[in-house]
């Protein structure tokens, strides 16, 4: 394999998993939501985008209606979820993916089972080249990922992003200071899933292929460990770590291709992961960036006016 | 379709058994440790493996296996303990960090055994007679597991009950604080309950393996009704895990005969206990004590 | 009374297991002034405090807010009525700033909803500049304006007690209910409070507090209910209560 192609290929994978992560921080970083079933939301968004694919219709159609399919899937779990205690939600998401899994591995009529589903190419783009084709994916997992980010930037430094950061610190105290937890959760708790979706789509939309195999449980603790490294409550961050995972598994399957080891290298890449994580957790716990302050332009001027005043004081 | 009801009750017996001795160590360490160990999973593949190493591979016969494997399983849930989340807890880990993290030790478990064995599935070389007794069919593998887990259920219930150690582990999962006032190093008590608990689930690791096939999964394939008895039991209760052992293991294997004559595919039995999972977490009033845990 | 009560409590009890934390409590309270109730730990004050905020369903009994029925809501639902309340162990927000602990208190601001925050900023820009200068004057006052930019996890416990106050003033409430605000605070800054809340409550507040002090009680609180054991075993003026026998006897007793 050229090197063009590989490092195409490693940015497209940086951009979906980067919207995994933007919204995986939003949820967990931002609103204490331990959502251990990403996964769920992402294969909802892969199979919808799969199989809408195969009637023709157009590659905006397919990524809106993964959007609204995931929205839906987190509605239906967080109205019974979301009331429980936080280890309990992550139990009950995770046992979720897996159930999830188990109806696609099973059901043939929805995406082929075990066989998996090939997915229509949704862009047109007869006698292209691959590098060009890579090229377009790029730019279509890009631009979601920016439309992503802006709308996570803009409700985190908002008065709404006040309230989801006083329910993940204390949701009770946040309850009697009249915000209806249950309201704000569903509704990140959608909003997560739906761009979880989205990345489900543009990751079918690529591999041209989906199978049942492709949703382990690996993929939500990739995302984990995304936002845990770059720093929860950063959106930056978790580009930044969903940029450094990648790199993380690009390097060792490198190691995979140039050295001959004693152990299967595919054993010892999930093995490194292990590791980095508990590295990550022991060391490093607040990940590299630190949680990002709520700005919003009534706040700035106020700080501005406060540096004034003090100085005149002093 | 004719169903052979004492065949259903006595199977039921037999999964439930198995999901009782992995799911003791999980429920009490969960309590203990306030968080759930995902890794448990990989103690059960890990004692399947060690099992069958012992007994297949070296020829040793299934008594060793079974001690072996014990004690190896119980060592290594004893080293991830000390090694990771003891420190992690003590550096005021979160409780979704720690869950994070018994992922982590779960991957560097199933991986490690992934290198070592291979992914191909393995079976273990031993045959089992079959006994007819009227319509019911039994094999020795399942005499044993019953006998087994009898022993090991009441080997428990009477160390809980009656002996130092047994009320030192109880008073700590009521109320630890209390606990430590009184004199009880309850640091002691959750290191031998990771113990014994791995120990518990490397057992029902080689019966799993003997009974289906050995491969890193062994032990995340029975996860989802593990997690089941543990949050229907009640986390940490014993004697709840009991009877939420049968339980299950009676809504599996009716849903087995309710889902063939519906015609849905067999593997939707784990649906079952996941169902058990979010309707006990949902309904099992929690009340007031979920409304001030923090206060 | 000829005008309805702005709180009603009617016939309240609240068990657990077995053991009844509020008996049978009723009382009213009436618009403006400072109401007080007294008694000693374990009586059932704060219990009965939980109740009225919903986050207690009373087992008996019925709980009326501006003669509108309360005891089935949600806490939030009761907030936005008006009525508030401060916890006696300060539930602050430790990673956020003290001024965002402020403004997260506020009633009715409309960047709290998702659409406003994403699709209307200008909207309520101009609000929250409103609500920073209301933040900072009532931090001001609580001697907290210069560190109104540092995480909350910074204050000493006497200030956190502080931010606790000064935030449930951000909703401008009806009625405002306070479980100790004084315990835990230099006497002199304890008087200036007592102060500050009686001015507040000429223009519209009403409180009703929990607290031990008497001379607090003398000066500022026009009447007192006494309770013991879960239910209210004497009601007056301070001054009055205090020569009533009962009340020796309910704080006696327990020693």
């Amino acid at each position: 394999m050229s090197i063009i192609p590989y490092l195409l290929d490693f940015v497209v994978f940086v951009g979906i998993f980067g919207i995994m992560a933007l919204s995986l921080n939003l949820e967990y970083g931002f609103t204490g939501l331990a959502n251990f079933g990403k996964v769920a939301f992402f294969l909802i968004g892969a199979y919808t985008y799969a199989i809408l694919s195969q009637t023709g219709a157009p590659f905006y159609l397919c990524l809106i209606a993964s959007a609204l399919t995931s929205a839906i899937g987190g509605l239906l779990i967080s109205l019974p979820a979301l009331r429980l205690r936080e280890d309990y939600l992550a139990i009950v998401t995770l046992t979720t993916g897996e159930i999830l899994r188990l109806i696609v591995k099973s059901e043939d009529w929805i995406g082929g089972g075990i066989w998996g589903i090939t997915v229509s190419p949704a862009i047109k783009m007869t006698g292209a080249s691959p590098t060009s084709k890579i090229l377009v994916n790029i730019g279509l997992v890009f631009i979601c990922m920016a439309i992503c980010f802006i709308i996570i930037q803009l409700l985190t430094h908002s008065p709404y992003g006040r309230v989801i950061r006083a329910i993940r610190e204390d949701e009770v105290a946040a309850e009697a200071l009249g915000k209806n937890r249950s309201k704000y959760k569903a509704q990140i708790f959608m909003l997560g899933s739906a761009m979880a979706g989205i990345a489900g789509g543009l990751f079918a939309q690529y591999l041209r292929f989906i199978d049942p195999y492709m949703f382990l449980p690996i993929v939500t603790f990739t995302v984990w460990i995304m936002v845990l490294l770059g720093g929860p409550a950063n959106n930056w961050g978790a580009l930044l770590g969903a940029a450094l995972v990648q790199l993380f598994d690009r390097g060792t399957n490198l190691i995979k291709d140039y050295f001959t080891l004693p152990i299967d290298p595919t054993n010892l890449q999930y093995i490194l992961f292990g590791v980095l994580i508990i590295l990550v957790l022991l060391y490093r716990p607040q990940g590299l960036l630190k949680e990002s302050e709520i700005k919003t332009e009534a706040l700035r001027s106020a700080r501005a006016r406060g540096s004034t005043a003090k100085n005149r004081e002093g | 379709m004719d169903i052979n009801w004492a065949q259903i009750l006595l199977n039921s017996v037999i999964t439930g058994s198995i999901y009782l001795i992995g799911a003791i160590g999980l429920s009490v360490t969960y309590r203990l440790s306030n968080f759930s160990n995902f890794a448990h999973a990989e103690f059960i593949t890990l004692g399947a493996f060690i099992g069958y190493w012992v007994s297949s591979q070296l020829g040793w016969g299934l008594l060793p296996a079974f001690i072996i494997a014990f004690l190896l399983t119980g060592t290594v849930s004893l080293l991830c303990y000390r090694g990771i989340f003891q420190p992690l807890a003590k550096r005021g880990a979160s409780t979704i960090h720690l869950m994070i993290a018994s992922i982590a030790v779960g991957f560097i478990i199933r991986y490690s055994i992934g290198a070592g064995w291979g992914w191909t599935p393995q079976y273990f070389l031993n045959t089992w007679t079959t006994y007819e007794v009227g319509a019911i069919r039994i094999t020795g593998l399942w005499l044993l597991l019953i006998l087994v887990t009898l022993t090991s259920a009441l080997t428990m219930h009477f160390a809980l009950m009656r002996t130092k150690l047994g009320k030192a582990i109880r008073a700590s999962s009521s109320n630890p604080e209390l606990a430590a006032a009184s004199g009880i190093n309850v640091n002691r008590v959750i290191l031998i309950t990771w113990f014994i608990g791995a120990g518990l689930a490397a057992i029902a690791g080689i019966f799993r393996g003997a009974s289906t096939q050995v491969w890193p999964m062994t032990g995340w394939d029975i996860i989802l009704p593990i997690f089941a008895v543990v949050v229907l039991g009640g986390i940490g209760n014993y004697h709840g895990a009991i009877v939420a052992a049968f339980i299950i293991g009676l809504t599996e294997n009716i849903g087995v005969v309710a889902l063939t004559n519906l015609g849905l595919a067999t593997e939707y039995r784990m649906a079952l206990a996941f169902l058990i999972i979010i309707i006990t977490l949902i309904v099992k009033p929690q009340g007031l004590a979920m409304f001030f845990r923090r206060a | 009374m000829p005008e309805e009560a702005l709180l009603k409590i009617e016939k309240v009890s609240k068990h657990f297991g077995g053991i009844y934390a509020v008996n049978n409590v009723s009382l009213d309270i009436h618009e403006g002034g400072i109401w007080s109730m007294v008694g000693p730990n374990g009586s059932g004050k704060s219990t009965l405090f939980n109740t009225i905020l919903g986050l207690y369903k009373p087992d008996e009994g019925t709980i009326s807010f501006k003669g509108e029925r309360i005891n089935n809501m949600y806490p939030y639902q009761i907030y936005a009525r008006g009525l508030v309340n401060s916890f006696q162990t300060p539930r602050i927000f430790h990673s956020m700033t003290i001024l965002d602990n402020m403004l997260v208190a506020a009633r009715g601001h409309q960047g709290d909803s998702m659409w406003n925050s994403l699709f209307m900023r200008k909207k309520w820009q101009k609000q929250e500049e409103k609500l920073i200068d209301e933040a900072l004057n009532l931090l001001e006052f609580v001697e907290l304006n210069r560190m109104a930019f540092s995480p909350a996890a910074e204050l000493s416990g006497g200030q956190r007690k502080l931010l606790e106050l000064a935030k449930v003033l951000m909703a401008k409430p009806t009625l405002l209910l306070l479980d100790e605000p004084a315990a835990g605070i230099n006497p002199v800054l304890a008087k200036k409070i007592f102060r500050k809340l009686n001015e507040i409550s000429r223009n519209g507040t009403t409180f009703l507090i929990i607290e031990h002090r008497l001379d607090l009680l003398f000066e500022f609180a026009s009447w007192t209910y006494v309770l013991n054991k879960g239910s209210i075993i004497a009601t007056g003026k301070p001054k009055d209560i205090v020569n009533n026998p009962v009340f020796y006897q309910a704080y006696l007793g327990e020693e």
